[in-house]
């Protein structure tokens, strides 16, 4: 699994640090960069946009983050999003935004919930669950909308927006103090509780999370759960930016997100990664795009830049593991002879075997 | 006297692959029956008009074929272990809006570019997916919005017409007939090409070196290599398949439009991959066939038509349809567990 | 030892497991003392594996009864078998890669404070003794089982199992994956874990091992018990006679039928890190063993040779042509090929049927303008089926449903298909019974009598004395004794492999 010179584990666990906090780092370097290169990046105004987008982005990547930790996909988390923000706008007028935004992330957790028990109980492959349930939401989301964005204008249309939008302090709104609520709650949950640290074993290695007396079914499910809730909160949070509601609301979502755990350092083969890695990939994430409009260039830029970052992402992992692969069983004894040796047979003129 | 033992452990299972092939592969196709049938019956209590008319059937068979036609190619990059392309979409809609850009030297020159880009994004999968083993779904997500920025960015957002970009007035009318070209006035081209690639890649799959290299690729990467087989042409080779049917797809459905645009080719890869699993090709790779692929997208034709006709909207179709993937893939997996095989 | 306490541990008595059409395990009386090695042997189907799930608590069907001390349990759920002190080791580790040592060892019973939250400190030290016993007390109890090497992973696996106390601990082959050296460090462990009052179940296909550290070894032979003997009161010869239940006079004899047309020449190959400046000759009908320690680069030596991992240094001469290739096709194509060690994992399609498996390398010859004839190698296929009694004899059986022996057959089946010049063959009788092991050295000495050049890579001493006219010796990487068939004998080997005596 890995040779072992002195020399070598310094090396080694220099390498381990800086991979395992990536995202810490990048996040500096990409913010940095902004702050000097991008026009009126660091004024009051634009650092809130960054903190608002953010805060909607988050909140969907929490539960991801959890869906990655064990080892599954959720595709439906973009149309969970929208869903929701439709439920919550659309039944406002009924019953007021204090009864309309609970039923919608209610429906998200339900949503969930019937992802989870597909993907647990009738053993379904998570890719299968969540593509039909990304289907039968697209169509349900039609159907209620009859395919009309759903927008409001009444006075108090904008009320909740309006209140996330209070500046408490520089920066932070309500909006923001939700998010980080939860992302702090789910890191503390996630790297220092017990039930927690089961969650990765769940992921990294299921049989033996089962047999250690883990109820693996049960975490599947309510990991779902809250992969729907955490989807339909940042859903509302999206739908009550503008009081609108359209049907492509959460579509660049799922594209975000899975970039941005990815990028974090959340990988997709299950037991590693957090949520605070989450966060400050969507974060990085957000500033690279906002500095991208900053310097005058369009969405389509960014649309394209958002595949290109995750492809970088993705290749690098896979090249990471292909090299690797291709060092596992070097005998460290020999190791240290190779300078040695590529003298002699350069000096006898052997000629490279084909 | 081992023999008898091994003869006593399984009784369920069913000894000979040809039966079982037979089983899956038309398992499908019973499906289709059943569906004619129930289309039928309706027609006959008079819930329905219309279904038993060859007009009928000819719109059940031209609705699919572009699907079709995307299924069969999609179906390899399945079979070769991959799950799916996700990169379908994009592709459709640039060898589209590239094809009508390039009307302008002619039609000739219009479809040997398409071909060019499409080939040009499959050859893009195969390495990053073949060669360095990046996860296929992720890498086609991010490969589909990398085309979509690409689209975008070239065309600034706009939608381009192939009348007026055509250089000639027959380029443009060869590029209309794409899509309305009919033989002996009922029979579509579309439809002829999804027939033919039918035929012609179920010939690939069953009795190639590569199909039948390919098949042992999807069902055992590490003993395949093993073996011989040079593992990465094989998925490579998969994935251009795939996007070389989805740029004739694309042409299809920008000729169907009239229009160059972004949206050209919007959902195809979740059907495509539905078609695909109900036809009989695993997730897990390694099994199925592309007649069992033609028989998955007759199902949904078949479906969608009878829900049609039953006055249920469209949307309300793609979620019967996302029900059905999930129900299929359920079924399959079960089944094949309790002959004794793995599962995915 | 005759005036010890003889504390039963564990009593299993007339147990049976029944499955449909088959008794797996058949009255069996099996009992083991505290502070006792009792092993485990019998060829398979033997119903070995079976018992221990039995154990295991797998089963909630069996019939008989299982004593736990005095105590009579059933047996029915894997918690139950753990409630009551039994521990299972099995050859596929347990642990989850990407996560912690402290986390694998302790896992479900991570340390909390008295907020819920984790104890890091009592988790430390939790995690520290329990690597103490197995010798791991050095290691950073945070770092992930991926960052640790192959053998401490295995030790860790131990430490696992001991952390949850255990009165008897079962392990299944757990040295095939480790070296000598490790294999030794592993009695250690195991003779200080008996001298503390553990009852260990030891089930191997090695004698040699079973000698060394059981006290009483007990023979299963088709769901039967055959014996329960002492082991200072029993030879191997009389084991292996109670494991196959026929004379093995003549078990191991074979001539050797190597000329001196040289077929292979090997010179100053050079894989930085895995094997340095190895040079020797190869002959047609010759059987070449290759012995040495796991690790020691035979594998990789191998896998070099038939382009399957790169070369950084020295050539190859195939029958007098130089050799240079880049991939497994073009090896087979000149007519060099190699059989994995790992039969399930890189050897076989477990999901295709027994023909597609055998036929595979034949591919590319029955192939005509892209165009592939399936039922040109039906006549090879059925030849090979018979050679090799593989059995079932069913081409359209998938190979899960074989047994391990039969599937091994299927493996050589593939490579002898092409009837390569040379053959290197990579362990070909692991994990494999008697009656297959006899078959395939059978067909391995008809191939080198045929003159195909056969290299024998196997860390099965016995068979590499046996079948080998040349024995070459690997050691971290080097090549470095060869001896003859005559001066050759396991203890030799043996003491050469771990570098004495050269």
């Amino acid at each position: 699994m890995s040779s072992k010179t002195s020399k070598g584990i310094r090396r080694e666990k220099t390498l381990v640090f800086i991979d395992k906090n990536r995202i810490f780092i990048l996040f500096g370097v990409v913010f940095l960069f902004m702050a000097i290169f991008a026009p009126r990046f660091m004024t009051t105004f634009n650092l809130t946009t960054i903190m608002r987008t953010t805060a909607m982005n988050a909140t969907a990547a929490i539960g991801f983050t959890m869906i990655l930790i064990i080892a599954q996909l959720d595709l439906s988390i973009g149309t969970i999003i929208t869903f929701a923000g439709v439920v919550g706008l659309g039944l406002k007028q009924y019953i007021g935004y204090g009864g309309s935004i609970p039923i919608a992330i209610l429906a998200g957790c339900l949503i969930g919930l019937i992802n989870g028990l597909l993907v647990a109980k009738a053993k379904i492959s998570s890719f299968i669950v969540t593509l039909g349930m990304l289907t039968i939401l697209q169509g349900a989301i039609y159907t209620i909308t009859r395919g009309n964005s759903i927008s409001l204008s009444s006075p108090d249309a904008f009320a909740v927006s309006d209140w996330l939008s209070k500046m408490l302090i520089p920066l932070i709104t309500p909006r923001v103090v939700i998010t980080l609520i939860l992302v702090a709650a789910f890191t503390v949950f996630l790297r220092f509780t017990r039930v927690g640290r089961n969650l990765y074993m769940v992921g990294g290695n299921r049989q033996t999370a089962w047999l250690a007396g883990i109820n693996t079914d049960l975490y599947t499910i309510v990991t779902f759960v809250i992969s729907g809730f955490t989807a339909a909160v940042g859903g509302v949070l999206f739908a009550m930016e503008g009081a609108a509601a359209t049907l492509n609301l959460g579509d660049t979502s799922l594209m975000y997100v899975i970039s941005a755990v990815i990028i974090g350092g959340t990988a997709m083969s299950g037991g590693k990664g957090g949520v605070l890695k989450s966060f400050f990939a969507i974060l990085s994430l957000d500033v690279l795009y906002n500095g991208i409009i900053l310097f005058g260039l369009g969405n389509e830029v960014k649309i394209f830049i958002a595949g290109v970052i995750l492809a970088t992402v993705v290749l690098y992992e896979a090249y990471t593991q292909y090299k690797h692969d291709k060092t596992v069983g070097q005998r460290s004894e020999l190791l240290k002879e190779v300078d040695q040796l590529k003298e002699k047979l350069r000096a006898s003129k052997q000629k490279i075997a084909g | 006297m081992e023999q008898a033992k091994y003869e006593a452990i399984k009784p369920g299972v069913l000894r000979h692959s040809v039966v079982n092939w037979v089983f899956v592969t038309i398992g499908v196709y019973l499906i289709a029956i059943v569906l004619l049938v129930l289309g039928i019956v309706l027609q006959l209590t008079g819930t329905i008009n219309n279904f038993l008319t060859a007009q009928n059937m000819l719109n059940i068979i031209d609705a699919v074929s572009m699907l079709g036609i995307v299924a069969v190619g999609m179906a390899f990059v399945t079979y070769s272990g991959h799950y799916a392309d996700l990169s379908v979409p994009t592709t459709m809609a640039l060898t589209g809006i590239v094809a009508v850009e390039m009307l302008k030297f002619g039609f000739v020159a219009a479809m040997l570019s398409a071909i060019v880009v499409g080939f040009v994004v499959g050859l893009i999968n195969a390495v990053a997916i073949g060669k360095f083993r990046a996860n296929p779904i992720i890498w086609t997500l991010a490969v589909n919005y990398m085309s979509m920025g690409v689209i975008r960015l070239v065309w600034v957002n706009k939608q381009i017409y192939p009348d007026m970009t055509a250089s000639t007035v027959r380029a443009s009318e060869m590029f209309d007939a794409i899509f309305r070209l009919r033989f002996f006035d009922k029979i579509a081209l579309p439809m002829v090409m999804m027939i033919i690639l039918v035929i012609v890649l179920q010939f690939v799959m069953r009795r190639t070196k590569f199909g039948v290299q390919l098949k042992m690729t999807g069902a055992a990467r590490t003993p395949a290599r093993f073996s011989g087989i040079n593992v990465e042409r094989m998925i490579a080779i998969a994935f251009i398949i795939c996007a070389l049917t989805a740029t004739i797809g694309g042409l299809a459905v920008t000729s169907l439009n009239r229009v160059g645009a972004w949206y050209n080719g919007k959902g195809y890869e979740f059907k495509a991959v539905t078609a695909v699993v109900i036809g009989g090709v695993t997730l897990a790779g390694g099994r199925g066939s592309i007649i069992g692929v033609l028989g998955g997208v007759l199902v949904i034709g078949i479906l969608n038509n009878i829900l049609t006709l039953l006055g249920v909207g469209t949307f309300s179709q793609d979620m019967i349809r996302g029900a059905i993937f999930i129900i299929v893939v359920f079924v399959n997996a079960r089944s094949l567990r309790k002959m004794g095989r793995d599962y995915e | 030892m005759s005036d010890r306490q003889r504390v039963v541990a564990l009593n299993m008595k007339n147990v049976t497991k029944r499955f449909p059409g088959t008794i797996a395990v058949n009255q069996v009386d099996f009992d083991v003392f505290a502070a006792e090695v009792h092993a485990l042997v019998g060829e398979n189907g033997a119903g070995k594996s079976t018992l221990m799930k039995m154990l295991a608590g797998s089963y909630d069907d069996y019939e008989g009864e299982i004593f736990i001390g005095d105590q009579k349990i059933n047996l029915h759920f894997p918690a139950i078998a753990k409630a009551n002190g039994i521990q299972m080791i099995y050859q596929e580790l347990s642990l989850a890669m990407p996560i912690s040592i402290a986390e694998n060892v302790l896992v479900g019973r991570l340390p909390v404070t008295k907020l819920g939250l984790l104890d890091k400190q009592k988790t430390v030290e939790d995690t520290k003794k329990a690597l103490e016993r197995v010798g791991l007390g050095h290691l950073d109890p945070f770092m992930a089982i991926e960052e640790i090497s192959q053998h401490e992973a295995q030790l860790v696996e131990i430490a696992k199992a001991l952390w949850n106390e255990p009165c008897i601990l079962v392990m299944d082959e757990p040295t095939s994956a480790l070296s000598r050296e490790e294999v030794e460090l592993l009695f250690e462990i195991i003779d200080r874990l008996r001298n503390e009052g553990l009852a260990i179940v030891y089930i191997s296909h090695h004698l040699p091992e079973v000698f060394r550290i059981a006290d009483r070894v007990t023979v299963l032979r088709d769901g039967k018990k055959i014996a329960t003997k002492d082991v200072a009161d029993v030879t191997r010869q009389e084991v292996v006679q109670m494991m196959v239940g026929k004379s093995i006079a003549e078990f191991y004899r074979h001539e050797s039928h190597a000329t001196n047309k040289e077929s292979l020449r090997v010179e100053n190959l050079t894989r930085f890190g895995f094997f340095h400046e190895v040079s020797f000759r190869a002959y047609e009908g010759e059987v070449l063993g290759l012995g040495g320690l796991s690790g020691a680069g035979r594998s990789e030596l191998g896998r070099a040779l038939v382009g399957l991992d790169e070369v950084d240094y020295g050539s190859v001469n195939l029958h007098g042509k130089p050799l240079k290739i880049k991939n497994m096709s073009a090896a087979m194509a000149r007519g060099i090929a190699y059989l994995t060690e790992n039969r399930k994992s890189e050897g076989l399609a477990l999901r295709l049927t027994l023909r597609e498996n055998v036929l595979v390398s034949l591919v590319p010859r029955h192939t005509k303008g892209g165009v592939y004839k399936q039922s040109l190698g039906t006549p090879k296929l059925h030849e090979l089926i018979e050679e090799l009694t593989i059995i079932p004899p069913d081409p359209e059986r998938t190979m899960n449903n074989l047994s391990g022996g039969n599937q091994q057959k299927v493996l050589l089946a593939k490579w002898m298909a092409i009837e390569p010049r040379v053959l290197i063959l990579d362990e070909p009788t692991r994990g494999v019974d008697i009656g297959a092991k006899t078959i395939i050295h059978e067909s391995i000495e008809r191939l080198a009598q045929a003159g195909h050049t056969i290299i024998l890579i196997s860390s099965d001493l016995p068979e590499l004395v046996a079948l080998s006219s040349r024995i070459l010796i690997m050691r971290q990487g080097r090549l470095i004794r060869e001896m003859a068939k005559e001066e050759s004998s396991e203890e030799i080997v043996l003491l050469a492999a771990n570098g004495e005596g050269v």
